[in-house]
């Protein structure tokens, strides 16, 4: 017992020790909140793996302005909570911007730290209107910005596709009533699909982590649906096809940018067959072919779009705004970024709308499945 | 949509049963409800997954291996966990944090070991489903409930002619009683575990087939213990009855109310049940009443 | 740095409120909960809302959600508790209860449903979180301390022959939830209010599961164990900065060791005392027994 107590002390020296180790060094400090483990994590892997293979790329060239790029990546698990304890620890790291999150319920939380400590952040795949606008008061966050489109449009281009370019008239409308994403993409959808002249036959909501569909689709079944739209991550949107196909619907799945990921396939198997979905970027887009390449040859997998994408789209930000502020002082680039005009991008042309902190002009892509492949149907241009 | 509702809800209730029994074996021998039981039905989905695509074994294989692994498990889940407990005669709050802390133990290091990723069956049924005058279902559905009720009559037929059946039996009534009688407790109780293992491995694959496989999809087996109350605590036909009500009765909340308070449904109903009539359908257990 | 730091202490002091509740109500009456997370996400809601869409004072604001928790928690308890529901069951209709919070905040428009609560004011400092904290252990040392304490404590050694002793299970149980479920009420004013943002995912069984804990391992009987137990809980990760998924494996585990090898946790039936320091201070550094 002596022993064991007494051995405790110098171990509990060093544990403060390393809190309080502050090490002070002569790079520039990028931070990265992103999911690297649980459900999202197939996207957050691919960011990270990204952004480290970006990043060495730019240090072996010099680094910028002469100093070497340092990534401090945390994992927010995409939990509200976690990611705020995320934000604290990047800002006492001494970031100077922060890369991400995919999450608009993370990112939202994450405004809480980084809008009084003043050091900004590029969400990379959360497409909730209200991460960059505070929805009581209207205004926009100082502090908040994004690389990706938003749900508004999201839901818009997908309802335009079906009602204009499929021709279907019936839809039936399945969310996960737990997401604030998937419950409001089921809205922008309807709404937009409404006023293309369809009619929205049934609308169902189900609870997170919910496996069994069967009896809404029962009745959904009953309404004789042309289209199902099925705005939710890719597990739920997966058995939902699976089940539907058990069941004889013969509607067309479609979903948004929560669809884009290989499990969608390898977890529905022939079900998710002909079936559509909205995604920011995708594997075929032209631009893009020579960072796929070159993630392939270092990694052996496909990244899983369009996180990747995305984030070093932020990455081009920052460094943009770095070099024309001069420096990294947090509060000066987080005035730049909102400047940013024009920026030549891994996805474009990249312009920061300086209302709302979303880019201006970004596309979106509409993909099929289509035996075991995600291919490219059609891209429509933000308006 | 009410016979399509009706067979959605036969065939999860199959399930349901399925688990209820298996739970209802452990409790009506030794009074405690096993909480990390829902653990051991994912491990065997599992071990019935890898046995397919990592070691490319036909699906009769991969049940067998599963049934065998579970009930492993669920042997060594009593004897590292629960065992030590029943020695010193410990209260029933320690036998709960144990189980419950076993429940997690073994879910998170799945989620650590194996990682969050989501893994589905390879289909194995080249028709997905049945269809005869616009009502559907699933072949891996048919297939679940004829395999479950199979299982389901081999265990009563063991408890009814064998020996050892009639011993666990007894043991269901008093089991201090049995010992005096020259039954060894301890064998007893281990082989209850491991049949109750062997129906968890027979859940946890068809649970996994018919949707995915991951590490959480234990905590389904809550559905199973009300179940086990509808029935009424301490009787497997009550079981069985109690799984196919429940399945049943919840199917036709969600189709005809919502989907959302299906949840909410099933556990008012436990609540109710247990306040207005605590021995279920079939039941011999009383309520600790003072 | 200290910003940083002092998060961390002041997320451990919302969870030791929280956790001293459960530690009289798992600890001392022998209740075990899955579902406390439920009363934490009422009183978050409730303090939200009434500061952020009727600009009440945050001070009221607070008891305000203690309140709703309580009373919430009277509602659930009546009937549960009325019929005597055996632990097991007990247990898991507080997950049904929790389900059932969770689908209604999802619901209600006044909750916004899975858009959450953003923008909330962040009044919880560490001053103010100080001042709860030392106020609430206070009080539930006065409780334990006093006649309704020692009723408590008689009712999970023996409820039988507590009743047989004229104390009366059905009320002492029901105090011991409604305090509880009042500080995890608070508990939740303070968490909202430090986050500013809150959503119904938010209030995970994670939660409760870490509440559970950190009463095992601190010792039912005792006040001091789980709030020691807890700023553990929530410290060491910080600093080690561990893996989430690996921190859960580590409960788990733990609350099956403390079950069977030290069963009284860390501080067993006392509390922490100026005479307990000075008996490690002597073996320590004189090497000797106290």
């Amino acid at each position: 017992m002596n022993t064991k107590l007494s051995a405790m002390i110098p171990l509990a020296v060093a544990l403060c020790a390393a809190i309080g180790c502050d090490k002070k060094s002569d790079t520039i400090k990028i931070g990265q909140a992103v999911a690297l483990t649980g459900d999202n994590s197939t996207w957050g892997q691919s960011e990270k793996n990204a952004l480290d293979m970006e990043i060495a790329k730019i240090n072996a060239k010099g680094g910028v302005m002469g100093k070497q790029i340092q990534l401090i990546s945390y994992d927010t698990r995409a939990d509200a909570t976690e990611g705020v304890n995320v934000t604290k620890r990047l800002v006492s790291d001494g970031v100077c911007a922060i890369i991400g999150p995919g999450q608009s319920g993370v990112a939202i939380a994450m405004t809480s730290v980084t809008e009084p400590a003043n050091v900004s952040f590029l969400a990379t795949s959360a497409t909730n209107p209200k991460v960059t606008v505070d929805d009581k008061t209207g205004q926009v966050r100082k502090t908040a910005f994004r690389t990706c489109f938003i749900d508004p449009f999201q839901g818009t281009v997908a309802a335009q596709f079906a009602a204009k370019n499929l021709k279907l008239k019936n839809a039936a409308v399945i969310y996960d009533v737990g997401s604030d994403y998937s419950s409001f993409l089921g809205k922008y959808f309807t709404d937009e699909f409404t006023k293309q002249g369809g009619k929205v036959v049934a609308s169902e909501a189900f609870r997170s982590g919910e496996l069994d569909f069967r009896a809404i689709l029962g009745k959904i079944k009953g309404t004789n649906p042309d289209v199902l739209w099925i705005p939710t991550m890719q597990k739920e949107a997966a058995l939902i096809m699976k089940q539907a196909a058990d069941l004889g619907i013969k509607a067309i799945p479609m979903g948004g940018d929560g669809w884009a990921s290989p499990d969608l396939i390898t977890l529905g198997g022939a079900a998710v067959n002909g079936s559509y979905f909205v995604n920011i970027t995708s594997l075929e887009d032209p631009d893009i072919q020579g960072f796929i390449k070159d993630y392939k040859a270092k990694y052996n997998n496909d990244p899983v779009m369009p996180n990747p994408v995305m984030a070093i789209d932020a990455l081009a930000v920052i460094i943009d705004a770095i070099t024309k502020t001069g420096g990294t002082d947090p509060a000066k680039l987080t005035a730049q970024i909102a400047q940013t005009k024009n920026l030549p991008t891994l996805s474009g042309n990249f312009t920061i709308d300086p209302s709302n902190h979303n880019p201006l002009n970004k596309p979106a892509v509409i993909q099929q499945v289509k035996d075991g492949k995600f291919i490219y149907a059609t891209k429509f241009v933000t308006q | 949509m009410f016979v399509q509702t009706l067979l959605t809800g036969l065939a999860i209730g199959g399930i349901y049963a399925l688990m209820a029994v298996g739970y209802s074996l452990v409790f009506s021998i030794l009074n405690f409800s096993n909480f990390a039981y829902g653990s051991i039905i994912m491990l065997g989905s599992y071990i019935a997954y890898f046995s397919m695509v990592k070691l490319g074994l036909p699906i009769g294989v991969a049940i067998l291996f599963s049934i065998l692994g579970a009930a492993v498990l669920c042997y060594l889940n009593e004897r590292l966990a629960y065992s030590p407990l029943r020695k010193r005669r410990a209260s029933s709050l320690f036998f709960m944090i144990s189980a419950m802390g076993t429940a997690i133990f073994l879910e998170n290091l799945v989620y650590a070991i194996v990682g969050a990723h989501f893994y589905a069956f390879p289909a194995v049924f080249t028709k997905s489903n049945i269809t005869y005058h616009g009502v559907s279902i699933g072949v891996l559905d048919v297939f679940a409930i004829a395999f479950s009720f199979a299982a389901i009559y081999a265990l009563h037929f063991f408890l009814q002619k064998s020996r050892t059946g009639i011993a666990i039996r007894a043991a269901s009534y008093d089991i201090q009683v049995c010992g005096l009688n020259g039954v060894n407790d301890k064998h007893l109780i281990g082989l209850v575990f491991l049949l109750a293992g062997g129906l968890a491995g027979i859940s946890g694959t068809f649970l996994g087939m018919k949707y995915i496989v991951y590490p959480t999809m234990g905590w389904i087996t809550n559905k199973a213990y009300i179940a086990a109350v509808i029935g009424g605590l301490g009787s497997l036909p009550g079981a069985v009855v109690g799984g196919i009500l429940l399945g049943v009765t919840e199917t036709f909340v969600s189709a005809y109310v919502s989907s959302v308070v299906r949840d909410v449904f099933s556990f008012s109903l436990l609540v109710l049940l247990l306040m207005v009539m605590p021995t279920g359908l079939f039941g011999r257990f009383l309520e600790e009443k003072v | 740095m200290w910003s940083y730091v002092s998060g961390v202490i002041s997320l451990g002091l919302i969870y030791v409120i929280a956790t001293v509740g459960l530690a009289v109500f798992t600890g001392f009456t022998g209740l075990f909960s899955l579902g406390h997370a439920a009363f934490f996400a009422i009183g978050a809601y409730t303090a939200a809302i009434l500061t952020y869409f009727y600009g009440v004072n945050f001070y009221v604001a607070l008891a305000m959600g203690g309140a709703a928790g309580g009373i919430v928690g009277l509602l659930i308890g009546y009937p549960t508790l009325k019929a005597k529901l055996r632990t097991d069951y007990f247990a898991i209709a507080t997950l049904g209860f929790g389900e059932a919070i969770r689908v209604l905040l999802e619901n209600l428009n006044i909750t916004q449903g899975a858009r959450g609560l953003p923008g909330i004011h962040t009044d919880t400092t560490l001053p103010v979180l100080l001042v709860v904290t030392s106020l609430v252990i206070w009080c539930a040392w006065n409780l334990i301390h006093s006649r309704h304490g020692r009723a408590c404590i008689a009712i999970r050694e023996d409820f039988v022959a507590a009743e047989m002793m004229g104390v009366n299970i059905f009320i002492g149980r029901l105090r011991s939830l409604v305090f509880s479920a009042f500080c995890a009420g608070l508990a939740g004013g303070l968490f909202a209010h430090y986050f500013g943002f809150i959503q119904p995912s938010m209030f995970t069984s994670y939660m409760s599961t870490q509440m559970t804990a950190a009463v095992v391992a601190g010792g039912m009987g005792s006040i001091s164990g789980p709030v020691i137990a807890t700023l553990i809980f929530i410290g060491i990760p910080e600093a080690l900065r561990v893996a989430n998924i690996w921190r859960l494996v580590a409960y788990g585990l733990l609350l099956v060791l403390i079950m069977i090898f030290r069963p009284q946790g860390l501080m067993g039936y006392r509390e922490l005392s100026a005479d307990m320091v000075k008996g490690w201070y002597r073996r320590i550094w004189k090497g000797g027994r106290a």
